[in-house]
């Protein structure tokens, strides 16, 4: 975890204005010939983190978190996604895929719109990034430049836009409050509890800073591992 | 129609001529889904009901899902239904279910189909690729004679689906496509996710009565024998990949009961009462039947389920296998291991290899004992009565499991005489005793007995013989393992028998409620009409709420819930019942008696099926071993425990081992039962007025017409 970085959530660190005002090459070519303009923000307040070994790959999350969002059931409308191979053996046979809320999101970066991106950080609810539906125009960019495997952003073929998690910022269906301080549907549908929710940035130089150990003494008792 | 829970479309698989067509939903609505809506499609599409044989080209198979598939409905979500006419069974092959567990419904509810329905017979082996809205035939001559496993793989090879579980975004548009689909360059949607494949392996191929439909690493259809169905229609396997959804009527209120069940009805991790009596609400847990391999391993589930009953080890075998299948071999490996970890490895590799095969382990729980028995006494082996060359001595090694899985799926050595039913082979082979004596515990319908005798477990045996197979029903089969478990191991009673009994009639509505003797499995009661009353609620809810709205047979119905102060589970309550799901996701306004009143109605739809086929009352019979001999050797536990009533009608908790069935007294039973159900008791067969009063004029006619409706009483 990145502590001092969730002290000063809101503010923008001195690296983040040095690229914001251009001091270290303001225009940066990224691949696929695209060129964005590395936009400084503030962090969010608020993450997801997993546990790889405790998943039991029942999908709730991620039906949960498209019903939450569009009261729809999806796999493909879901912004946790979970991925599991049957014929693989433990721990390689799941993986849980979440957007990181990224200190510097790529996906916000590159946002074509404007004056007013379609894809940032929405100050009212805790810096989450979020990509605005009204103003997203569908261009998919966003989508091809999440560096993550699967890209954290979703394509709605509904609505022919994109989308992405907001922590539950805009879940007219879950019948509470989402967002950083609120709910999230994924954290709390979660049969084995394998989500959980931090305002402390993990280390962003690190895939698995988001992963983490949520097995306790219960999971013991059951038999399974908890290192 | 409102599609609130459906997509509004079935998918008909015209195998003869390899046509696919999309047909409706909305007229099998009334069905609510699953095995209600297979039994209706298959009402309407098999032209020839009287088949008695599920390998004949005019059968009809039906792979249905629910409303609740593909959603969070608590174990209720990933499970799907397999319905048609069966293999194997004794002395007819009936109009039968099945059902597997896993991502397969979920997933073809996504790509937009309510269920498939299976007509006719290919001229070549062919594979089925569902891809949202479209469907391709492919010839499956290269994947034809490979085992289950390999032919999900090779299917993910020809789709070129990427390995690993940390792929890119997939558009299925990007995926192979055969030269002749027409469907290139229309829409398709983007996916994460591996394709959910159903299939047959070399038990299946060689339509043997035994062969099970396999999904994934270890869900299986395994009775039935619809693998055997598929064999005869040259149908290797189904692969869809759906990239939809499903929309919920009141999206907030299903995410309600959700957290409600996780929060109220199930166990807190922090402190969990792991002896708890309750269905819904334990931790996950492998039921495994041995111990597990390593604590290196995760729970593993169905989609949607609330606690995982499965496991994925490190240890590169036993992945996804549970229950029955990781013990069917338990009593031979016993013998032979020298160490708890190779009982286990040995166990868990034999489960590997009925899934690979594509085998219905279940014929050996009672099955395989009476083969060993034949053998022993030298009657089956090399150059004897029932020839053999299978090396019999070595039995309980994990090669000895091989070969005899290979042998009954392959219709080699025995295989050849058991591939068309186990109880046809004990009469080819002149054993018709061992059905008097019990040898052989086939006890209704030519499949084995469950380990839940009958003459002790009322309902469990009464609901098979009046339906068309092993109900596999545990509605209330915990009562016994609870109980006696806690009799066995000194664990405490966590209710008492007057207090249970009590729980249980809160919640039978409508024909039992507030009636415990219902649950009565004394001597003086069993053949009561309460009884008759217990078991008619049970099929009833059954057929609608498991085996069509699809909840799981292991989580519902949650009568007793320790994690509660009251003690009542989560069945038919006003904030997590089963109709509660049901109606924020399809719109509908079910009372929870509603819903066993629709199973009431798929009960008369199957049972006119039945009698079309050939069923009559003078043939509904247990084996003969359960008249002639007295149930004395319990597979789990030396006493079979059980609230009864005694003398001064008082509740106890009492063994009910050393008691056969009195025919007769059955025979009355069974006279209390139709009359119950508005079948006419002479024959068994439904009744106008009963069929008229469901709005079932139409099976009426039908039954009239072939000379099989039941008579009005004067």
């Amino acid at each position: 975890m990145k502590d001092d970085k969730s002290k000063s959530s809101g503010k923008l660190t001195r690296r983040q204005f040095l690229v914001g005002t251009g001091a270290f090459g303001a225009v940066m070519l990224l691949p696929g010939k695209l060129v964005a303009i590395p936009y400084a923000i503030p962090d969010s307040e608020g993450f997801l983190l997993v546990d790889l070994k405790k998943c039991q790959g029942c999908g709730t999350c991620m039906m949960a978190c498209a019903l939450a969002h569009s009261g729809v059931a999806s796999y493909s409308l879901s912004r946790i996604q979970i991925q599991q191979d049957s014929f693989a053996d433990w721990p390689d046979d799941v993986s849980i895929a979440i957007c990181r809320q990224c200190e510097d999101a790529p996906c916000v970066a590159v946002c074509p719109v404007r004056p007013i991106r379609a894809n940032k950080p929405n100050p009212k609810q805790g810096y989450v990034r979020m990509i605005d539906q009204d103003l997203c125009i569908g261009c998919k960019m966003c989508l091809t430049r999440c560096p993550y495997t699967p890209s954290r952003i979703q394509w709605n073929a509904y609505s022919q836009k994109s989308q992405k998690c907001d922590l539950c910022v805009d879940t007219p269906y879950l019948g509470e409050k989402g967002g950083p301080g609120g709910t999230q549907a994924c954290v709390k549908v979660c049969p084995v509890n394998a989500i959980t929710f931090t305002t402390n940035m993990p280390d962003q130089e690190s895939e698995e800073s988001y992963f983490v150990n949520l097995r306790g003494r219960a999971w013991s008792k059951l038999g399974m591992t908890t290192e | 129609m409102a599609n609130h829970g459906y997509t509004g479309k079935i998918l008909r698989l015209d195998m003869t001529h390899r046509k696919a067509t999309a047909i409706e939903t909305a007229p099998y609505r009334r069905w609510g889904g699953g095995h209600g809506m297979g039994a209706s499609l298959f009402w309407d599409f098999c032209k020839d009901k009287t088949i008695t044989d599920g390998r004949h080209p005019a059968n009809v198979c039906c792979v249905m899902t629910s409303p609740l598939c593909g959603t969070i409905v608590p174990s209720a979500g990933g499970r799907c239904e397999v319905v048609g006419v069966g293999v194997g069974q004794y002395p007819i092959s009936w109009f039968t279910r099945s059902s597997f567990g896993g991502r397969f419904s979920t997933m073809l509810k996504y790509a937009g189909w309510d269920g498939i329905v299976i007509e006719g017979r290919a001229d070549s082996p062919v594979w089925i690729d569902i891809r949202d809205g479209h469907v391709i035939f492919h010839d499956a001559e290269n994947l034809w004679g490979k085992d289950t496993w390999a032919t999900q793989l090779d299917i993910r090879k020809l789709l070129r689906i990427k390995g690993g579980t940390k792929t890119h975004w997939q558009d299925l548009q990007a995926l192979a496509l055969s030269e002749k689909d027409e469907s290139r360059g229309e829409d398709f949607g983007r996916t994460t996710q591996k394709p959910a494949i159903l299939c047959i392996g070399p038990a299946g191929e060689n339509q043997t009565c035994h062969a099970a439909l396999i999904h994934d690493a270890g869900n299986g259809a395994g009775q039935g024998g619809f693998g055997a169905v598929w064999g005869s229609k040259n149908l290797k396997a189904i692969s869809v990949l759906g990239t939809g959804g499903i929309k919920a009527h009141d999206p907030k209120a299903l995410l309600q009961a959700r957290m409600i069940t996780k929060e109220k009805y199930v166990t807190s991790w922090e402190t969990p009462d792991f002896g708890a009596w309750t269905r819904l609400g334990r931790l996950p847990n492998p039921i495994i039947q041995v111990p597990p391999p390593t604590s290196e391993r995760r729970p593993q589930s169905c989609q949607g389920c609330i606690n995982g009953c499965r496991a994925r080890y490190n240890v590169g075998y036993g992945n996804e296998s549970a229950c029955q299948e990781t013990s069917w071999y338990g009593p031979f490996v016993r013998k032979v291991a020298k160490t708890s970890a190779e009982n286990t490895e040995i166990n868990l590799k034999a489960a590997d290899i009925v899934q690979r095969y594509g085998f219905n382990s279940f014929v050996f729980q009672t099955g395989l004992h009476w083969l060993e028995h034949l053998y022993e006494d030298g009657v089956l082996g090399p150059g004897r009565k029932i020839p053999s060359h299978l090396p019999w001595e070595t039995i309980g090694t994990l090669d000895f499991a091989e070969k005899l899985v290979q042998a009954l799926s392959t219709r080699t050595d025995i295989g050849a005489d058991m591939a068309d039913g186990w109880v046809q082979a004990a009469l080819k082979w002149g054993r018709e005793e061992d059905l008097h004596t019990g040898a052989l515990q086939f006890s209704y319908w030519g499949v084995p007995e469950h380990g839940y005798d009958p003459r002790a477990e009322l309902e469990w045996g009464y609901g098979s013989l009046m339906g068309d197979r092993d109900t596999n029903t545990h509605c209330f089969n915990y009562i016994f393992t609870n109980v006696s478990a806690a009799f066995a191991f000194g664990k405490p009673l966590r209710i008492r028998a007057e207090e249970l009994v009590n729980l249980h009639a809160k919640k039978l509505s409508p024909y039992a409620k507030g009636r415990p003797e219902v649950l009565d499995y004394s001597d003086a009661n069993m053949y009561s009409e309460a009884v008759a009353q217990i078991v008619r609620w049970q099929q009833h809810y059954c057929r609608f709420y498991k085996n069509s709205a699809l909840y799981c047979d292991l989580k519902w119905p949650d009568f007793i819930n320790t994690n509660l102060p009251d003690l009542e589970g989560a069945t038919a309550s006003p904030d997590a019942g089963e109709h509660v799901f049901w109606n924020a996701v399809t719109g509908d306004t079910l009372t929870f008696e509603d819903g066993i009143e629709i199973g009431r109605r798929i009960w008369n739809l199957d049972n006119a099926i039945w009698v079309l086929q050939g069923r009559h009352r003078d043939m509904v019979h247990f084996a003969p071993y359960i008249y002639k001999t007295k149930y004395n050797k319990g597979e789990l536990f030396p006493f079979y425990m059980w609230p009864c009533r005694d003398d001064k009608g008082q509740w106890r908790y009492t063994d009910l081992m050393g008691r056969s069935m009195d025919k007769d007294k059955f025979e009355e039973w069974k006279t209390t039962f139709y009359r119950l159900e508005g079948w006419d008791t002479k024959t068994g067969w439904p009744k106008r007025s009963t069929l008229e009063k469901m709005d079932m004029g139409f099976v009426a006619d039908a039954l009239q017409a072939a000379g099989r409706l039941g008579e009005e009483e004067s």
